[in-house]
């Protein structure tokens, strides 16, 4: 890579054709599952009965032939009790 | 007036030429609708730059799961330029003879122009795309892939077209794209007249190879806004469609100590 094409990197058009497909790409990957918002009420449900949170995403992407599904749940800080 | 841009093979340059041809005729103060056919594989919006906005398809107007105005996209530039994309989740196989002839009737009373992006080849979704076409453009390179494979689509078109079947007739023109002005002059590339010679139809356009066509696809800002050779070349075809007479342009190589030099870095 020369110099000149660092510097414009950022702009140049092969790096603007990358994040657009990276955008297109990854909304087409994600599956768009119909009970996915009953099932993330059901997990909270569940994890809430251990711990405090509030948070929770969930994401489902298909790739070649594996299908996953990603939970991330947000623990909220414990605060020490004395 | 619908027109179906449609080729023998991929790659040819379908979903370019019409992006472009869509937008030239925006610029003319047309209204231009813009579908992408090739249920299944979407293409035609990141040309036109529209990714990002696509909530209904194609397939979704024809069953009934939104209304037409829902489903079109207003492009960014042009106010009287629309466009529907094709579907991904379904494949080519959905879709049904009446419901597209209806909405097809639907887009032409509404817009002057109604160009399809009809996918490549002889499968059923390149049918539905000619079928109730009132003129078609058939995209072709100087290969022989190419040339062999768009005598074989001009058959299928002549025996199927709605058009015909009425008794009338379909227009259909040829554009030349990705043509290699130094390879046809050392003679190792068919010439436009060889191209036009064996498929025996009128010529609407001759479209030089541009390395420029590759970073507007990039960027989807569709290269017929810049002043580039091939950008000249679909101002020409744009004008071409609307019934001007506009002379051929033949593309010459570079001679001369810029083409030297040119050559050189080439």
């Amino acid at each position: 890579m020369t110099l000149l094409t660092k510097w414009f990197k950022g702009t140049s058009s092969a790096h603007i054709a990358k994040d657009r497909l990276k955008l297109v790409l990854a909304y087409e990957r994600s599956v768009r599952l119909p009970y996915m918002e009953e099932m993330k009420k059901e997990i909270l449900a569940v994890v809430q009965k251990y711990i405090h949170t509030s948070k929770i995403d969930v994401r489902a992407n298909s790739n070649h032939d594996i299908d996953t599904l990603e939970v991330e749940i947000v623990l909220e800080k414990q605060t020490p009790t004395s | 007036m619908v027109i179906t841009i449609t080729s023998g093979k991929g790659g040819v340059g379908k979903s370019t030429s019409t992006a472009n041809l869509a937008i030239g005729l925006a610029m003319q103060g047309k209204r231009v609708v813009a579908i992408d056919f090739d249920i299944g594989l979407r293409n035609l919006d990141m040309i036109l730059g529209l990714e990002n906005r696509i909530v209904y398809d194609v397939v979704d107007v024809m069953e009934g799961n939104c209304k037409l105005p829902q489903a079109l996209i207003t492009d960014k530039k042009n106010k009287d330029l629309f466009f529907l994309p094709a579907s991904q989740s379904k494949d080519k196989n959905i879709l049904e003879k009446s419901k597209v002839q209806a909405l097809i009737a639907d887009l032409k009373a509404q817009f002057d122009f109604v160009l399809i992006d009809s996918p490549a080849g002889i499968e059923s979704g390149f049918e539905h795309a000619m079928l109730f076409a009132d003129r078609a453009i058939v995209v072709v390179t100087p290969e022989v892939s190419s040339v062999r494979d768009s005598d074989r689509v001009i058959g299928i078109m002549d025996a199927k077209s709605q058009k015909v079947k009425d008794g009338q007739e379909m227009v259909k023109h040829i554009l030349i794209n990705r043509i290699k002005p130094e390879l046809v002059e050392k003679q190792e590339m068919l010439s436009n007249e060889d191209v036009l010679k064996i498929l025996a139809l009128p010529l609407i356009g001759l479209v030089p190879e541009d390395p420029k066509i590759i970073s507007a696809t990039n960027t989807g800002e569709p290269i017929i806004y810049t002043q580039s050779p091939s950008a000249l070349a679909f101002q020409r075809i744009t004008k071409r469609i609307l019934g001007e007479d506009v002379p051929f342009v033949e593309f010459k190589t570079k001679r001369g100590l810029m083409g030297a030099l040119r050559g050189l870095f080439a």
